[in-house]
């Protein structure tokens, strides 16, 4: 039981960060149809900003406060410089400059600062467990289940409450008309990266607590996941994203904890099948793009 | 208000609007009619800065062709589109935010969103319900509600009666003439013919994205073509 | 216009023909298939670093053996099986001397598997996998095998009074597969047990599942060993010692690195292999301080150190067979007695091509390597490969 209730923990501690992430290729996708392979670098930017800061013995909040901020300036620089030139392509070439995109930054790091990973080394503090009942829970685990609660809440706050938040939930149903509202399409498009950006610093900070290290291909893993999550969450779906974040998460975390072991190498397989006979069974996901229409 | 000079819209090879003409002064109500396919939508389309077009825009005396829609938007054009396009997964007061996005103050934007719930007491009743929920009618409002919001100097509507009962027909008719009547400058699209030049003070009609007919509404009303094709008489 | 370009062909091709004969007259040409991207770059970047190093050193003085320059034919794999196939057609068609092949097994052996059939001697730049010899007559290692390291660790584990093992493996590799495999072998032929095992994949995203597992054995293991290398390891040993286990860890030696070492607190007592270590006075730390000198890089691996041992083999083997033929080069090479290398002898004779080398046992103390004993394996309690 107590077995359980950890892994648990575990599956809501990982689930949350893939939850960010798809929440940030699902906020792109569902205004530009862009699925935004390089999500993954704008995490590894992140990840290399926290490390600057923290090797010049910058305090723990600074060193965050600079990941966030070279997250949300990768994520906007990339749509400037890359994506807005592709504007209304079709979803193909999008995803293709995408992975282009990908690959330059990932050499780019590998090149220019390491190809190995550098160690990121956090106070102390942040690795203690604490005891809850029966569960031993980490305290960056804890961190890391207490910031994603956060994020969604305040992303949640501002798709509702501010003006260009609902100008991205519409954007995502009409951006022509969304434009006719006077809002420029370049801004909203802007805040769209910004958001993901963000959402990725948040997951790049919660990775590297959690991993140690730092290296060009660190984003890669995780993206993917998340990019399975928007799939199975319904492409385009906010709130599928998260759902589909967290279903992954759960499933990665139970073939590893319960499969037996002759099984264990397979998990990878057996978890994508899985995914496959969910979409088989619904094919626009678990939560699709919502379609409120009367006809 | 509005001057169209020569305008020309294509999609690929399809030519909708082949050089129109089309001018509306300030406080007139200019009714836009044609057959299914004449090009109606393009113009609002090409007027709104929707679709590229040749030719000359002018509003309020300025050139506006070429301009994004949200630069138009921002000068006071607002376009009431075909088939509504409301944010169909957004509530109604969200909508309604969202129409008045160009003023930035939020105490603005809820004055102004209060004042359309008292202009249309369904929207205040139906406030947090999706407006893909609404019935047909009141969509319409909503949609007119939210073009409203901006606080327009020129109104384009495209077939607002269009697949409403005959009393929602004659609301809607109602709402136009009461927004003529308080001077705004309002160029409708419709297929309600009678109606319109009733309402109207300058028609023109459309063939094959040509002004195959134009002038003053009594003139074009009075005209063969149009008692024969849309008057019925 | 046309006459131009026929002109430059024409040049082009004069100026080919003069390098490639060239070529044939005297150079001694080395295939360098290194991975500058992708999950081996971490290794393969130090070890090419070091080898280049004392190519250049080397030619300084005459070349290969005092007298064939070396030219060099460096291809990046990125780390790709199919790519690095590739690159090993190409070197058979250009007919280069010998072949440095990515330092892992896999890549190594897939290269090994053409090259060695056109008897062109091929050794893996830190590949440890010593299956990887298996695929043909021509294929070398060049690091300390890790049958030879699981060979000193698990008896090493046995002498700490540690009775029961944790394995941590990956099928993704060889490497990651076989090592906690040859080390539970020997601990077990030593009296311990091996009580459980879990398997992740490279560049797995999270570990706390594989925690809560090791968590749940009652009682608790002594010893946890892995082969795990990055960031695989640093996300592992994190989410152990983020758990509250205090279990002692065991690795191999791709731990030798400064990013592990620089993980701080979760890293302290932390046990592994290498191939050597620099004492002060010793070959290897002068290596190490000439290469910072020219290079401005820090040899802060082993990687470094072996890539020009690599080079010392390859020249050593070279004045053995006296020609620079590859083929009889590559018999030189497999015949070789015990030579000096920089970070330690080696000796190929009475091997299946992977090198008898001492292993160094070290624990990481402060965020420093420290050395416990070098000890060369008894080839009788190495666990066949
Ligand atoms: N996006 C488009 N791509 C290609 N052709 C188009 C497009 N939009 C409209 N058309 C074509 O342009 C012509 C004019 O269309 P438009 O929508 O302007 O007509 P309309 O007068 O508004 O018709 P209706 O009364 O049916 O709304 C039609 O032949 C139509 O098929
Ligand atoms: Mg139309």
């Amino acid at each position: 039981m107590d077995l359980i209730l950890q892994q648990m923990v575990n599956a809501v501690s990982l689930g949350g960060i893939y939850a960010l992430l798809a929440l940030g290729l699902a906020v792109v996708f569902s205004i530009v149809r862009l699925i935004n392979f390089a999500h993954g670098e704008v995490m590894t930017v992140a990840g290399y900003g926290i490390w600057i800061a923290l090797a010049s013995a910058w305090p723990v909040a600074a060193a965050v406060a600079l990941g966030l901020a070279v997250a949300i300036l990768a994520a906007v620089s990339m749509e400037r410089v890359a994506f807005r030139a592709m504007r209304g392509a079709d979803v193909t070439t999008l995803l293709i400059t995408s992975f282009a995109v990908s690959e330059i930054i990932k050499v780019l790091f590998q090149n220019g600062i390491s190809a190995r990973p550098v160690p990121v080394v956090l106070p102390a503090w942040m690795s203690g467990t604490l005891d809850l009942g029966p569960v031993r829970i980490g305290v960056i685990a804890l961190i890391s289940i207490l910031t994603v609660a956060l994020s969604l809440v305040l992303l949640s706050v501002f798709l509702r409450r501010t003006v260009m938040g609902l100008a991205m939930r519409a954007a995502a149903e009409d951006f022509p008309v969304v434009r006719l509202m006077g809002l420029r399409a370049n801004h909203v498009i802007a805040l769209a990266f910004a958001v993901s950006g963000i959402l990725a610093g948040v997951a790049a900070v919660l990775w590297v607590a959690q991993r140690g290290s730092v290296d060009p291909l660190m984003g890669a893993a995780p993206v993917l996941k998340a990019f399975i999550a928007t799939v199975l969450g319904g492409l385009g779906s906010l709130t599928g994203a998260v759902i589909g974040g967290f279903v992954v998460g759960a499933v990665e975390v139970c073939l590893q904890g319960f499969l037996p072991q002759s099984l264990l190498p397979y998990r990878e397989a057996i978890s994508l099948a899985l995914i496959i006979a969910v979409l088989v069974w619904r094919p626009d996901g678990l939560w699709p793009a919502e379609q409120t229409s009367r006809s | 208000m509005l001057a169209v000079r020569d305008l020309k819209v294509r999609y690929g090879a399809v030519e909708a609007v082949r050089g129109l003409d089309l001018s509306l002064a300030r406080g007139q109500l200019l009714a836009l009619l044609g057959a299914n396919g004449a090009g109606k939508t393009s113009t609002l389309a090409a007027i709104a800065g929707l679709v590229p077009a040749a030719g000359r825009i002018e509003i309020a005396g300025e050139t506006a062709g070429g301009l994004p829609p949200e630069t138009l938007a921002r000068r006071g054009v607002a376009l009431v589109p075909e088939g509504r396009r409301l944010f169909a997964g957004l509530t109604v007061a969200e909508n309604l935010t969202l129409g008045g996005a160009v003023h930035t103050p939020p105490a603005e934007r809820r004055r102004r969103v209060a004042a359309m719930e008292e202009r249309f007491p369904v929207l205040a009743e139906r406030r947090h319900q999706k407006a893909g929920l609404l019935s047909g009618g009141e969509q319409q409002m909503l949609a007119l509600a939210r073009a409203l919001m901006a606080g327009p100097r020129l109104l384009l509507l495209d077939e607002p009666s269009l697949g409403l009962a005959p009393q929602m027909v004659e609301r809607v008719f109602d709402i136009v003439a009461g927004l003529k009547a308080e001077g705004l400058t309002i160029l409708l699209v419709e297929q309600n013919v009678p109606m319109s030049l009733a309402i109207a003070d300058q028609a023109v009609v459309l063939a094959n994205g040509r002004a195959a007919l134009s002038g003053p509404a009594a003139e074009v009303a009075a005209s063969d073509h149009v008692r024969r094709a849309y008057l019925a008489a | 216009m046309d006459r131009y370009c026929r002109r430059a062909g024409a040049l082009a091709l004069a100026v080919t023909a003069a390098t490639a004969t060239g070529a044939l007259a005297q150079d001694y040409v080395i295939g360098v298939a290194v991975a500058n991207s992708g999950g081996l770059a971490p290794f393969s970047q130090p070890a090419y670093d070091g080898f280049k190093f004392c190519v250049d050193e080397m030619n300084a003085s005459g070349g290969i053996a005092g007298k064939h320059p070396i030219r060099l034919e460096v291809r990046d794999t990125r780390s790709e099986i199919s790519e690095a196939v590739k690159f090993a057609q190409e070197f058979v068609d250009i007919g280069v001397n010998f072949i440095v092949a990515p330092p892992d097994g896999d890549p190594t052996m897939a290269m090994g598997q053409i090259t060695s059939p056109a008897q062109i001697p091929t050794m893996t730049f830190a590949g440890t996998a010593p299956i990887l010899t298996s695929v043909g007559e021509y294929v070398f290692g060049s690091y300390p095998a890790d049958n030879q390291q699981a060979a000193v660790l698990g008896a090493y584990a046995a002498e700490l009074g540690y009775k029961t093992a944790f394995l941590l493996k990956s099928p993704d590799a060889a490497y990651t597969q076989f090592g906690p495999a040859y080390f539970g072998t020997v601990f077990e032929a030593n009296g311990g047990q091996v009580v459980g095992e879990a398997s992740f994949t490279m560049n797995q995203p999270d570990f706390s599942a594989i925690v809560t597992t090791i968590q749940a054995l009652n009682p608790p293991p002594d010893v946890i060993m892995t082969s795990a290398w990055e960031p695989d390891f640093p996300a592992f040993i994190k989410a152990l010692r983020g758990a509250g286990v205090t279990i002692p860890v065991m690795g191999a030696d791709v731990l030798d690195t400064p990013t592990v070492r620089g993980l701080g607190e979760v890293v302290e007592g932390v046990v592994h292999t290498s191939g050597g270590y620099p004492d002060p006075g010793s070959a290897h730390a002068e290596f190490n301080a000439r290469f910072e000198a020219a290079t401005g890089k820090v040899a802060d691996t082993n990687y470094v150190v072996n890539g020009c041992d690599i080079l010392g083999m390859i020249d050593a083997a070279v004045q053995a067979a006296g020609t620079t033929d590859a083929a009889a080069v590559g018999q030189a090479l497999a015949a070789l007695p015990e030579t000096e290398g920089i970070m330690s002898s080696y000796t190929f004779a009475g091997t299946d091509r992977m090198p008898m080398r001492s292993v160094v046992l070290a624990r990481i103390e402060g965020g420093e390597k420290v050395i416990i004993r070098r000890e060369m394996a008894d080839p009788a309690t190495m666990p066949a490969p």
